[in-house]
């Protein structure tokens, strides 16, 4: 499979001899092309024309994220799975109220599966869990009986709040208490940690999004309207918690990461590099763990999970089988 | 599957093979290159590489792994290209 190339080093990015190469201050160094399935840059890297249209041959979608690790943009190339049938299948679901409801009730109740697919995990480890997991339980049966969105919403975010509570309880670490929900910027480093996760998250739905005929734009728990990517913002509802807050946890837990790797500046808390490169070795190692799929019955990595996600949902919106979210099984 | 590739070629098509070989494996030292790569990717590039070299003359020798958990990697000296895609 593809790897995803991280970028730490700053200087050039060019097209060379039909491949990639990086020139920084400590050399020159050649990646092959071929095993590229897309790019993240953290650091200062710099770029032109040519390699631009080199990405779009080779498929290869470039995604920016800024100095503190905020998400910034991506290059997204020229669409090379084009098909004007899923796009309008798509937007027929969208459209039709009853039928978006539905496909948005599913992700929802996803989410809350593998939320409590985590939980019930910690729960078994001796954390004291079990008064979040019902309430979570209890508010899971809502879900199938919304009758619109901004109702699924509140119950996706009430399930969210409640889940929250037992990060404190589930990390048992002063250094990184939860306390509420912050963003834009978070205001402590729990609230660091999870948005930094969150944004690697989108952007890897995305990147496995470009690689089918679906359109990123139309999403369906998250309105679309006039922002660039709203897709990938469900998808990812699925993925979080048994991936990026299993990290955070894991992180945590194993004191890889502590209150020393963040740094306190005027615009909000910001994880310092070698805590983001922990962060991402942790996660680029764990999308290519695999797993026994039931129904292919193989080995699956947790990168090609999320495709596969993708195709179900393909088929459901062109009325082949309807689309079931992934669990966990542990 | 992992590919450790060698490659003793002469210097009128040395180029063009190490050209060739940097689009799917990483340079790790003269002649050496190595990496993961697909059956497909793999056989791509030995046709391509079929294409280029001078079967009377030249040689290129794969090392096919299909995995690296029960193998070590050491190096004693410089290390001349780095690998691994965290830049």
């Amino acid at each position: 499979m593809k790897k995803t190339l991280y970028f730490f080093s700053s200087g050039e990015l060019l097209r060379k001899d039909n491949t990639l190469c990086f020139e920084g201050e400590n050399g020159r160094r050649y990646v092959p092309v071929e095993d590229v399935s897309d790019i993240m840059v953290f650091s200062e890297v710099n770029i032109n024309k040519k390699l631009l249209e080199f990405l779009s041959q080779k498929e290869i979608i470039l995604h920016y994220f800024n100095y503190y690790g905020y998400y910034m943009g991506t290059f997204y190339p020229r669409e090379h799975l084009n098909s004007g049938y899923v796009i309008l299948k798509q937007a027929e679901h969208y459209l039709d109220e009853h039928k978006r409801l539905d496909i948005a009730r599913r992700f929802v109740d996803g989410a809350a599966q593998n939320i409590g697919k985590v939980l019930k995990y910690y729960h078994s480890r001796g954390k004291n869990v079990a008064e979040e997991l019902v309430g979570i339980e209890t508010l899971q049966q809502s879900i199938g009986a919304s009758t619109a969105i901004s109702e699924l919403m509140a119950f996706e975010g009430n399930i969210r709040e409640k889940y929250y509570k037992s990060f404190d309880a589930i990390l048992g670490n002063e250094d990184f208490c939860f306390e509420e929900r912050t963003r834009r910027p978070p205001k402590n480093n729990l609230n660091t940690l999870i948005s930094f996760g969150n944004s690697l998250m989108y952007t890897l739905c995305l990147s496995e999004i470009y690689k089918t005929h679906l359109d990123p734009r139309i999403g369906y728990l998250h309105a679309t309207n006039f922002r660039r990517f709203s897709l990938n913002l469900d998808v990812a509802e699925i993925f979080k918690p048994i991936m990026i807050d299993r990290i955070i946890f894991t992180l945590i837990g194993r004191k890889m990461l502590g209150k020393k790797d963040f740094e306190h500046g005027t615009e909000g808390i910001m994880m310092k590099e070698k805590a983001k490169k922990i962060f991402i070795q942790e996660l680029d190692s764990k999308l290519n763990a695999t797993i026994k799929h039931r129904d292919i019955g193989r080995p699956v990595s947790y990168r090609r999970l999320i495709r596969l996600e993708l195709y179900k949902l393909e088929k459901h919106v062109m009325g082949e089988s309807l689309y079931e979210p992934f669990v966990a099984q542990w | 599957m992992f590919v450790i590739l060698v490659y003793d070629v002469n210097q009128k098509r040395v180029g063009k093979v190490l050209k060739k070989c940097r689009q799917y494996l990483t340079w790790v030292q003269n002649s050496v290159l190595e990496g993961e790569i697909s059956d497909a990717n793999y056989t791509k590039l030995k046709m391509e590489l079929a294409r280029i070299i001078d079967r009377e003359e030249d040689s290129v020798i794969t090392y096919n792994l299909r995995t690296t958990k029960y193998s070590t990697r050491e190096i004693m000296g410089v290390e001349r290209g780095q690998t691994g895609n965290m830049i």
